[in-house]
């Protein structure tokens, strides 16, 4: 069984190995991401948010809903933290 | 509950020194979030770690008093509300969910006197929300980890 798993998992890398032959280079300037959206994102920020920050633009504006999914991981983090810790927490029956 | 230091040199140091300058470092790091590196998740945990060093040192019972553990959650609340709401607001005025153009941010800037668009008047008000939220959940996942069962303390 082990084995079996084991050449499941090579055939896999050896599929993203085959694959990643045709990704681009990192830092590529020619790369689909950087040749689309990258030159829009920096025209949009000067014309209509700005403020010399394309980072903070990026963050709150154009990945708005993003930030907001990451804002609500740290809030429901805090809530199970004290959720789970919290004591001294009487219920009705008496017990705590 | 963290119990107080006994060094009074300590003491000094951290309140006169220590706290103030990170808390208005921190809040540095969040105004300047716009120009340069920095924003609501950085400065709310900058901040968040002034307010552990003091409780910390002074002990949460003598600290606790400017940040206190049960309105953590509502302040946690208020974050992500700001957040959310910020973002329904341009739904009233007929435009898509945090799309800060519609937002009503004229008045700002006729009272300012300077020129903002209402999208950087938005990004702003995320920003708020986020370091809100960040610097309440961060202390209250302190306070509830170093929390004591009730027996165990004197209060």
């Amino acid at each position: 069984m082990k084995w079996l798993t084991l050449a499941f998992l090579i055939s896999f890398a050896g599929l993203f190995i085959y694959a990643s032959a045709d990704l681009p280079d990192r830092a590529d300037p020619h790369a689909p991401a950087t040749e689309h959206l990258a030159p829009e994102f920096i025209a949009l920020t000067d014309e209509e948010v700005e403020i010399p920050n394309i980072v903070s633009a990026i963050l709150a504006d154009f990945r708005g809903y993003d930030t907001l999914g990451e804002t609500i991981v740290i809030f429901t983090a805090g809530l199970a933290v004290l959720l789970a810790l919290q004591r001294g927490y009487k219920r009705d029956d008496g017990t705590s | 509950m963290t119990e107080r230091h006994d060094s009074a040199i300590l003491h000094f140091v951290v309140r006169v020194f220590m706290v103030p300058f990170i808390v208005m470092f921190g809040t540095y790091v969040f105004i300047h979030g716009e120009l340069s590196p920095g924003g609501g998740f950085q400065a709310g945990a900058i901040v968040a770690s002034a307010f552990v060093l003091a409780r910390l040192t002074l002990g949460n019972k003598h600290s606790s008093p400017r940040f206190a553990t049960r309105i953590l959650i509502w302040f946690s609340s208020l974050g992500v509300g700001i957040y959310v709401l910020a973002g329904m607001i341009p739904m009233f005025y007929g435009d898509n969910f945090l799309d800060y153009n519609s937002l009503p941010t004229a008045w700002f800037n006729d009272i300012a006197a300077h020129h903002r668009t209402a999208r950087a008047m938005g990004i702003f008000i995320v920003e708020v929300g986020v370091f809100i939220a960040v610097l309440s959940v961060l202390l209250m996942m302190y306070d509830y980890l170093t929390l004591r069962p009730r027996d165990d303390t004197d209060d």
